[in-house]
């Protein structure tokens, strides 16, 4: 609280005083009484009236204090209103009221806000499913009747297919825990799987693939996990060099089963590294390649960190190395 | 309960002898006429989908009018199902939950939901595989042959025959006459390919896209030295000039 101006709104209580102190030191002389005795009168007056005034004022502070403190204290700042007393005095209830009223209209503006953002969600979830049926279709007709265009068309379908996923990942990596099995998959089943589905990219582009024989099990889901892999290859190809190798393999470290995805592509500035995972970061790469979003990596930290995988990035000139550690999880190993 | 037992017992003594007797008919076909059923609602999927199985050796029936299709699947005995969930009259769990109460056939589910619950689901209904959409030919294929294999095993070795070469699938080997030679993983799926497209140009782009659908990621130029190295070995063997190159299209048996 602001004691200047706490003490300038008391102003007219105090002229008040002291033009009642001036009518009344008048009267008590016009009627005769000692100039002492009306002396006395007045310091015992403004003795109390500055005690009086003092002790109001540090009532007021602590009292406003410990609702700042309080209001501090809380997650949910707009929630004060619920959590303070009804204030005692007369004005200061009309402001919890009108605080009570700012504070029900926001609530009922945010209900609102997020029930139609839930319902875009659920739209673009469902347009997304049904756009895959065409995709579906079309993918078949290509198969089916194979021409000279058909692969390039196909390569075509391959990319809306994975900004479509990106698409449906991004509206539910806000709750992954509804939507999550968490099963033993093999690493190498996952990769061949994200061949597969890049596979006319792959091919259109010229990459060498080195797939290690072997790989590592690990606990975690499928799904998701194809989907951050997609990303990384379709990075990968992006970012390509003239002659594009892209290697996966995986290994064990202490607890971990790390899965390494290799490339030999025009790597990450060492400046740019730090900051690669941000969303809407495209960096020194995006500027030359234009096409860049700044989506596909921040979507895969964030669905590593709600899978509970690692991921990390390291770079130089002669390509990027991106890690993804899994835990292993010992009980489960034993029995 | 009885039709279950005698589903089975169908399964044992008619089905068994059958696959087997299919599989070892000799020409350059393995795959004997197995029954696909599309239940799909989706005309063009439906369509392409038969194409696709059909040109890959499967007899494939596609109904089109979908209701009573538990009653069709009960008439046709499909060695295999595909399976939609999403269908106009009922879903596609009911319809697995009601073919499982008659049949063990494989029931694979095509879908464009792809939450983890309806995996669920339809791993608790019955069903052996679950795809989502839009499916990669290639996984949905092998997929459909893992699944018949595991189904119907048929026992005798696997071979393709042509112009009197014989490959052994099971062994890795090519013979002709007396003679054998062993081939590689790469060797033995580029012959495998030329085999099944035997007469037919196969071009290099089909035969890389083969291969990488059978997970070897083979690029252009080891496919030359891997055309190369085939050739050697069949010249060992006395077979020349078997494998012919057509300019700018292709290989051919």
């Amino acid at each position: 609280m602001n004691g200047k101006l706490y003490w300038k709104n008391k102003l007219p209580f105090i002229l008040t005083n002291l033009f009642c102190m001036i009518l009344m030191t008048l009267f008590l002389l016009a009627c005769g009484n000692a100039v002492s005795v009306v002396e006395m009168i007045l310091i015992v007056w403004v003795l109390i009236l500055m005690v009086g005034m003092g002790i109001a004022y540090r009532n007021r502070k602590k009292e406003l204090q410990k609702l700042l403190t309080m209001a501090e204290g809380l997650q949910e700042r707009y929630l004060i209103q619920e959590v303070m007393r009804l204030p005692e005095r007369a004005d200061d209830q009309v402001y919890y009221q009108l605080m009570k009223m700012a504070g029900k209209s926001m609530l009922e503006q945010i209900g609102e806000v997020r029930r139609e953002r839930l319902e875009y969600k659920e739209y673009i979830e469902q347009w997304i499913h049904e756009i895959k049926t065409p995709i579906a279709a079309m993918k078949l007709l290509c198969e089916n009747h194979r021409m000279d265009f058909t692969r390039e068309l196909l390569l075509e379908l391959e990319k809306t297919n994975r900004f479509t996923e990106q698409a449906l990942y991004y509206a539910r990596s806000e709750h992954t825990e509804k939507d999550y099995a968490v099963r033993e998959i093999n690493l190498i089943d996952v990769v061949h799987q994200v061949i597969a589905d890049n596979k006319y990219l792959l091919l259109h582009n010229k990459v060498s693939l080195e797939v290690a024989e072997r790989m590592e099990t690990v606990y975690s889901d499928e799904k998701w996990l194809r989907f951050i892999l997609n990303q990384l290859v379709a990075n990968a190809v992006q970012y390509r060099t003239e002659q594009p190798v892209l290697r996966f393999f995986a290994y064990q470290r202490q607890d971990q089963v790390i899965l390494s995805v290799e490339d030999n592509g025009i790597g990450i500035p060492a400046c740019d590294l730090p900051r690669i995972f941000e969303k809407g970061f495209t960096g020194q790469n995006g500027r030359i390649m234009q096409q860049a979003t700044g989506i596909g990596l921040y979507l895969c930290r964030r669905l590593c960190d709600k899978l509970g995988v690692g991921i990390m990035a390291e770079s130089s000139r002669e390509g990027t190395v991106i890690r993804l550690s899994f835990h292993i999880n010992c009980l489960i190993c034993e029995v | 309960m009885t039709d279950y037992k005698i589903e089975l017992l169908r399964v044992i003594y008619y089905d068994f002898p059958y696959c087997l007797c299919r599989r070892t008919g000799g020409g350059t076909e393995t795959d004997m006429e197995q029954k696909l059923m599309i239940i799909e609602d989706e005309p063009l999927i439906r369509n392409e989908l038969r194409t696709l199985l059909a040109s890959n050796g499967y007899e494939v029936s596609a109904p089109e009018d979908l209701t009573g299709i538990v009653e069709q699947v009960k008439a046709e005995e499909p060695h295999l199902i595909l399976l939609d969930i999403k269908l106009p009259h009922d879903s596609g769990f009911s319809v697995c939950a009601q073919i499982r109460v008659f049949s063990n056939a494989p029931i694979i589910f095509v879908t464009s939901c792809s939450t983890d619950m309806d995996e669920l689901n339809s791993i608790m209904l019955g069903g052996d595989a679950f795809i989502t959409k839009p499916y990669n030919t290639a996984i949905l294929l092998a997929r459909i042959a893992s699944l018949l294999k595991r189904a119907y095993p048929a026992q005798g070795s696997e071979q393709l025959k042509y112009g009197g070469a014989v490959l052994h699938l099971d062994s890795g080997m090519i013979a002709y006459g007396e003679q054998k030679a062993e081939l590689t993983k790469n060797e033995l799926k580029i012959l495998y390919y030329l085999f099944k497209n035997a007469g037919k140009i196969c071009s290099r782009g089909d035969i890389v896209e083969f291969l990488w659908d059978n997970q070897l990621y083979v690029d252009d130029n080891a496919l030359s030295v891997n055309i190369n190295r085939i050739r050697e070995k069949l010249a060992g063997i006395g077979l020349e000039n078997f494998i012919k190159t057509r300019h700018r299209q292709g290989y051919t048996l």
